[in-house]
């Protein structure tokens, strides 16, 4: 005999994340709507240089996922076609190891698109890499570079041994052809907790690091900005192996900013993951959320028009994004 | 009771203030305006809270003012200083008493 399943059961619809339920500021969930899209992200793949521990793609050596060609041909396309996309925003892995990473970039360069790279500055060192500060400056990218902390030791529990030193010659290497000198060539800095803890203020980092850089290191910089980790793939992980998962998410909550939400990256963006779906942010994209029901799922041929006003879709770790002074591709939010 | 100083009963601080509600809001508003930002900074007044909490010997306090530290981007290279800055100092105090000593013999003793 089968047990009889209520029908109540059956038509229930998910319980709303607690995300959700924060975002309405009650029981119902709440919805969270994209604005128009200004940059388009493109995810070039897994492979990297470097295997960090807090790394959210699972980015390293030993991946072999990187963007096909009709991917890439796609993502050029649609840049093309839709002028309102003003940024092109790549990223990885390390995505200058991808084999069409320069020709995207002058692509976009001479579409009259600002670029900005998502660099690890130890990728400087790998076998023809040593010219790409210059090549970075001949298009007018903005390097966006990972240094979780000013000093050598919380770098280097993140990172693996010697890459503080390593990301000090590459800084130095972008300062040699222009960049953070407030010239135009913009070099930021980004900083993660190296641990189960909220960033601090990014004023604050920002000033602490900009004073040790330079009486330390001769290394100057545009701006730093923080960002908090997410609690999915390599970093989730950990969480849960030390133990602190729940406490991370408990924490995350706690600290739950509304004030952030209208500044979020994902209401002006879209991202493109290797295989060419579109997703509403990165840490969707690694997830594998895809966008809502109903909406192209594919870069090829997207009509990024059609994105505008879109439902976001969301889960528990847009808690992430949302704590504290918030989080984004571009920092803190409020 | 099972156990003495278990981290979880941090999260039950604020269970006290049953005891005395009155008393209880007055030290909250104490000590949540002696942490505010002022002419020190928010990391200075998180600097001293942990020194503090080192030479009182509060696991609680070790904790709390720890995890703060490194939200406001200090790491235990900041803290081992401020650990030793304050063991220092508490040397220094124990040394200091010895002059009650010292005066007490030079006053006794022939």
């Amino acid at each position: 005999m089968t047990a009889a399943i209520p029908l109540r059961v059956l038509r229930e619809e998910p319980a709303p994340s607690r995300f959700a339920r924060r975002l309405s500021g009650g029981d119902r969930p709440g919805e969270l709507r994209a604005g128009t899209v200004r940059t388009l992200q493109v995810n070039v793949g897994k492979r990297c240089n470097q295997a960090c521990r807090h790394c959210h793609v699972d980015a390293s050596p030993l991946r072999t996922e990187v963007m096909a060609d009709d991917v890439v041909d796609a993502c050029l396309d649609v840049l093309a076609r839709h002028p309102e996309l003003t940024t092109l925003d790549i990223t990885g892995g390390a995505p200058e190891l991808h084999p069409r990473f320069r020709e995207m970039v002058a692509r976009a360069h001479a579409l009259g698109r600002a670029v900005l790279v998502r660099h690890n500055l130890t990728v400087q060192f790998e076998p023809g890499q040593a010219d790409l500060p210059e090549f970075f400056a001949a298009h007018g990218c903005e390097v966006v570079c990972s240094l979780p902390h000013y000093t050598a030791e919380a770098t280097d529990r993140q990172r693996g041994r010697g890459v503080y030193e390593k990301s000090l010659a590459g800084l130095r290497r972008l300062n040699e052809v222009g960049y953070g000198r407030g010239d135009g060539l913009v070099l930021t800095l980004v900083a993660n907790p190296v641990g189960a803890f909220l960033p601090p203020k990014q004023e604050d980092l920002e000033r602490d690091t900009r004073a040790y850089l330079a009486e330390q290191h001769a290394i100057g910089f545009d701006r730093l900005i923080t960002i908090t980790n997410m609690p999915i793939a390599r970093f989730e992980e950990w969480l849960r192996r030390a133990g602190l998962h729940d406490e991370y998410m408990d924490r995350l909550e706690a600290a739950y900013n509304p004030a952030t939400v209208d500044g979020l990256m994902c209401r002006s963006l879209v991202s493109v993951d290797w295989t060419g779906h579109v997703h509403d942010c990165d840490f969707n994209q690694m997830l594998e959320m895809g966008l809502a029901h109903g909406l192209p799922q594919r870069v090829h041929g997207l009509d990024v028009r059609a994105l505008a006003g879109r439902e976001i879709l969301t889960g528990d770790h847009c808690f992430g994004c949302t704590a504290g002074a918030g989080s984004s591709c571009g920092g803190a939010i409020a | 009771m099972t156990a003495y100083f278990d981290d979880k009963d941090l999260a039950h601080f604020g269970d006290l203030k049953q005891h005395n509600p009155e008393l209880w809001a007055m030290f909250e508003k104490y000590y949540g305006a002696a942490f505010e930002p002022g002419l020190l900074t928010k990391r200075e007044k998180v600097l001293i809270g942990f020194a503090v909490a080192q030479s009182s010997q509060c696991p609680y306090c070790i904790d709390s003012y720890t995890q703060q530290a490194l939200e406001q981007g200090m790491t235990m290279k900041h803290l081992a200083e401020a650990m030793h800055a304050a063991a220092s100092l508490k040397a220094g105090i124990t040394l200091a008493h010895g002059l009650v000593a010292h005066n007490v013999d030079k006053k006794v003793s022939m």
